[in-house]
């Protein structure tokens, strides 16, 4: 196989990576946000919940940039079309994304009226966020009103209020937030104790038990919903660019032509699931440290799932499908994505290293007396 | 032993500065220039204080 | 095709400008307060005193208040290329996005994990670990500058890619080129200190507040002398770089050099004095094409810039001049570039390789064209629309001129300040000279204000490209309706209202209680009435 076709599918693994370690890592802050006004009935408590993610959320809020950044330079044209197409939707995600990091360091500094607006602060860039981050796979799934000039401009089709207001795509919306209430409820177990733990082990079951209904009934959907499929041959070795050398048609249940052809596949969603079910079943005998692994392995289930699907689709055009964006059409140059490897080869060890060691050192349960009397606790 | 580490250690981290200088000489003068002059920016702050405090050695400070 | 619609690149234009200046607004202070910290936590290292502990702690606590800002709204940043800039990130995201993708992996984990140690690992490091971790955190927050500098400086200087007329796009071609790009080193190096310079000025002034005030005096005395000597030796070197600067911007963007100086016509060193002088005050008007008021130094313009004696400096004039018969030829190229991408005829191809070097004139002449279609251009509209694009070559010069006047003569006085500062701090006579607290102390915002007009002089002086030379602004937005502009751009101004009072009410809130409201070592009866005495303390309680 060509080198430049290898690279195109590595990131393309890679970009599933960063995306299920958003889920996972990010999920995990957002779903604490989401249940602080739940898990905590006091003032104490919630310092407490917070105080558990209190030195981790910045480092993994970097997942968040990472995922933009990578995205920005492996596939540069998914990044200016997505992001542009998804306006308003993206706006409001970032939104919420920004509200948080403040939220964190600003909400313990002042008096009650003012921590009470931070929490709530904490819900809406919980929740929203999740919300968003679904519902943008379930409306790739089926497809994205687009096309492009001949400079390369993109122009947009589609109202944004078909992206948020579509049944699938809220569904896929709410398995993203379930996963994510899953998740952030799991360490809250991890790290907090009584009442917080089972407050939140009520909410994580609960979660990763609709995520697995919602995940199933997704995969029903998608077996009875227009693909898209290549009508003409592809050469996966061609100059990434979207408006010459592909055919691309519609067809009921082609997202299933991978499954078919490759019937080990079926094991991602399998994975998923069984994510999802140890999550809830691992939270109930109260084994909070494999729930939690279990919680990493439904994310990647669920978005390996999707990528296995759609490979090598990445953002088809339901209003021109032939500039469907594709792996083989949207990355970067072949001499980019080598750089780009490189720097990922040798960094994430280093990441990954640093970022254990980090988790090491601040390991140990949370108590409400330690949060009060450290006066640079959130 | 432990001593040895140390200074196999400290070996390394001149090795790598030196090495670090050479290129950053040869290919970025701005980039070494900012390395030294942070370095020397930190150096002099913290050689204030540190003469702060021995010009007033029987300051009522807390020590 | 459809056109663009220029009020929405406006608005886009805007959007962009107040969200990058409000972000920098929060960077200078994370860049040069991390590294101030880290002297005063070495200090405290190597001789074990506690007071520095204690001052690490504190301007710890305050820098924290701004990082938190300084990281949210920098999402924005990351977010907003894609989201408004679709056609900017399509035609250089090969290039553009990797060193932001770089400073993702390499800069911003390590900065944001270490920054959790370095507030919460207190107790759980050994001293010189929570030194390391300290260090770790100022070095992330730098290279993550330096990553994204890196990327501006390709947006000033393109180098280390070219253009692919299959893909329509810049093409990475050389990391070492981008790397070390000039501008990108000195730009770094400059935006870098200069946020050394905004760090030192604040520790000095909150200092200078408690001095005043006679309160925390060993606290203050020390944090005081750390950071005047920080900021004296910083806002040296700012200066220093930024000439070095400037003789940069000669050499590859004669338009913003000119325009920073208000060169209308060309420089001459040999003819008579009056004809190259460096102008302290001028009114340039844009619309006439000349100066009011000059007030200049005579003789001085031409070796500041270029460094020699006899060196010509294009004036602005000349240089839209020169750009008309660039404008012919890049019509020419963007249409054999269309017709390539049309028909895929080599012959094509052969003419727009021809006229290569010149195709971002060319789109520059596309909003001026009938239906911005330069296929639309005939011998009668010819010559108006190459008059149209020459004078849209040069960016605003008021705004570049003043902006770029703002930040140097705030620059000169930093380095006044500081010298006095340092002086009197070394000679421990600050309490006799009031006027000198007084003006470190209210001169806390000013470093971050000639920060943001350094932004405005080099993107503002970069007009009208956004890729120097290559892609202009007008075509580098994403098409979105005006509705979806005018809703995010309220959003933003919303959103970030409410951060601005937050900020300013804690950074006010604990910079007034000062350090002895987290440590316990004090003496608490001799700490409890310092502030409560004032009546306006009373009101943050």
């Amino acid at each position: 196989m060509e080198m430049y076709v290898v690279l195109k599918v590595i990131w393309a693994v890679l970009l599933g990576v960063l995306l299920s370690g958003l889920g996972t890592m990010v999920g995990m802050d957002m779903g604490v946000g989401t249940l602080l006004r739940f898990v905590g009935k006091n003032d104490g408590e919630r310092r407490v919940a917070l105080n558990i993610i209190g030195p981790h959320w910045d480092g993994n809020q970097v997942w968040f940039i990472l995922g933009g950044g990578a995205i920005f330079a492996a596939f540069p044209t998914l990044y200016a079309t997505s992001f542009s197409v998804f306006y308003v939707v993206m706006i409001l995600l970032l939104f919420s994304m920004i509200m948080r990091p403040v939220a964190f360091e600003y909400r313990s500094k002042a008096g009650s009226t003012w921590r009470a607006t931070w929490d709530w602060a904490f819900l809406i860039s919980g929740a929203l966020p999740m919300i968003v981050y679904g519902a943008a796979f379930g409306n790739v799934l089926e497809g994205v009103g687009y096309h492009y000039s001949w400079t390369g401009q993109y122009f947009q089709d589609e109202s944004f209020l078909g992206y948020l207001l579509n049944p699938f795509a809220v569904m896929c919306g709410v398995v993203s937030l379930s996963l994510s209430i899953a998740q952030g409820g799991t360490m809250l177990m991890l790290r907090g104790e009584e009442p917080i733990f089972g407050r939140a082990r009520v909410a994580a079951i609960g979660a990763a038990v609709v995520a697995a209904v919602l995940f199933a009934l997704g995969g029903v959907w998608v077996a009875h919903m227009n693909g898209f499929v290549f009508t003409a041959p592809v050469d996966p070795n061609m100059p990434a660019t979207p408006l010459t050398g592909q055919t691309v048609g519609l067809a009921p249940g082609a997202w299933l032509n991978n499954f078919h052809a490759y019937p080990l596949l079926w094991a991602l969603p399998a994975i998923g699931f069984v994510g999802m079910l140890g999550n809830a079943f691992f939270n109930a005998v109260r084994v909070p440290v494999v729930a939690w692994w279990c919680g990493a392995l439904s994310w990647i289930g669920a978005i390996f799932t999707t990528g296995a699907a759609m490979f090598p689709f990445l953002m088809p055009s339901s209003t021109d499908p032939n500039v469907s964006l594709t792996v083989w059409n949207a990355t970067g140059s072949q001499y980019n994505l080598g750089w780009m490897l490189f720097f990922a080869l040798v960094f994430t060890p280093i990441i990954l290293a640093y970022t254990s060691w980090c988790f090491y050192v601040m390991r140990g349960k949370v108590k409400v007396e330690n949060v009060v009397n450290d006066s640079h606790s959130y | 032993m432990g001593k040895f580490f140390k200074l196999a250690g400290l070996a390394v981290v001149i090795a790598l500065a030196i090495a670090l200088a050479v290129v950053a000489g040869d290919y970025g003068p701005w980039y070494f220039a900012w390395l030294v002059g942070t370095t020397m920016i930190v150096l002099i702050a913290a050689a204030g204080a540190v003469l702060f405090d021995t010009q007033e050695p029987n300051s009522n400070g807390k020590v | 095709m459809p056109l663009i619609d220029p009020s929405v690149v406006d608005l886009s234009r805007a959007q962009f400008a107040l969200t990058a200046l409000y972000h920098f607004l929060f960077v200078p202070l994370t860049l040069g307060m991390t590294f101030l910290i880290a002297a005063m936590e070495t200090v405290y290292v190597i001789t074990g005193k506690e007071i520095y502990k204690e001052m690490t702690h504190f301007w710890a606590k305050l820098f924290g208040i701004n990082f938190a800002i300084g990281v949210a709204t920098g999402l924005t940043m990351e977010f907003e290329f894609g989201t408004n800039w679709s056609m900017y990130s399509h035609f250089v995201g090969d290039v553009f996005g990797t060193p932001l993708a770089i400073e993702g992996l390499m800069a911003f984990f390590m900065e944001s994990t270490f920054i959790g140690l370095m507030f919460f690992g207190w107790n759980r490091l050994s001293r010189p670990a929570h030194l390391a971790v300290t260090y770790l955190t100022a070095l992330g927050s730098n290279l993550s500058a330096l990553w994204i500098l890196i990327a501006n400086g390709f947006m000033q200087n393109p180098q280390g890619a070219a253009f692919d007329p299959v893909t329509m796009r810049m093409q990475f071609n050389s990391f070492l080129n981008l790397v070390f790009s000039p501008d990108a080193q000195a730009k770094f190096v400059h935006t870098s200190i200069a946020g050394f310079v905004a760090g030192a000025l604040f520790v000095m002034g909150v200092s200078s507040f408690y001095i005043l005030r006679g309160v925390h005096k060993e606290f203050a005395a020390r944090s005081f002398r750390m950071a005047a000597l920080f900021g004296i030796v910083s806002s040296m070197a700012v200066v220093t770089l930024g000439d070095a600067l400037g003789r940069l911007d000669y050499l590859v963007q004669p338009t913003k050099i000119a325009a920073i100086e208000g060169l209308w016509q060309d420089s001459n060193a040999n003819s008579s004095a009056a004809a190259s002088p460096w102008l302290l005050f001028a009114l340039p008007n844009d619309a006439t094409q000349s100066n009011v008021a000059e007030i200049g130094i005579p003789y001085v313009l031409t070796p500041l810039i270029t460094h020699s004696e006899s060196r010509v400096i294009p004036g602005l004039l000349t240089l839209e001049q020169q750009a008309g018969p660039r404008i012919d030829s890049g019509i020419t190229a963007i249409n054999a570039l269309q017709q390539f991408g049309e028909t895929h005829d080599p012959a094509a191809l052969a003419t727009f390789q021809q006229h290569e070097q010149d195709m971002g004139y060319g789109f520059l002449a596309q909003e001026f064209a009938p239906n911005q279609d330069l296929t639309q251009i005939t011998p009668a509209n010819h010559d108006a629309i190459i008059a149209q694009t020459e004078k849209a070559t040069i960016p605003n010069v008021f705004v570049t001129f003043w902006a770029f006047r703002i930040m140097m003569y705030l620059g000169f006085y930093f380095v006044v300040l500081f010298a006095f500062a340092a002086y009197y701090s070394l000679r421990n006579e600050l309490e006799k000279h009031p006027l000198v607290l007084k003006a470190a102390l209210f001169s806390i915002p000013l470093p971050i204000l000639a920060c943001e007009f350094g932004w405005i002089t080099a993107e503002a002086g970069r007009q009208p490209w956004s890729v120097y030379g290559w892609l202009p602004t007008f075509q580098a937005a994403s098409s979105h309706p005006v509705g979806y502009m005018a809703f995010s751009l309220v959003g933003f101004a919303l959103l970030y209202s409410c951060f601005i009072a937050a900020e300013l009410y804690l950074m006010f809130k604990f910079g007034r209680l000062g350090p002895q409201h987290h440590e316990d070592h004090e003496p608490a009866g001799h700490a409890a009435p310092m502030f409560a005495t004032g009546a306006a303390d009373k009101s943050w309680q």
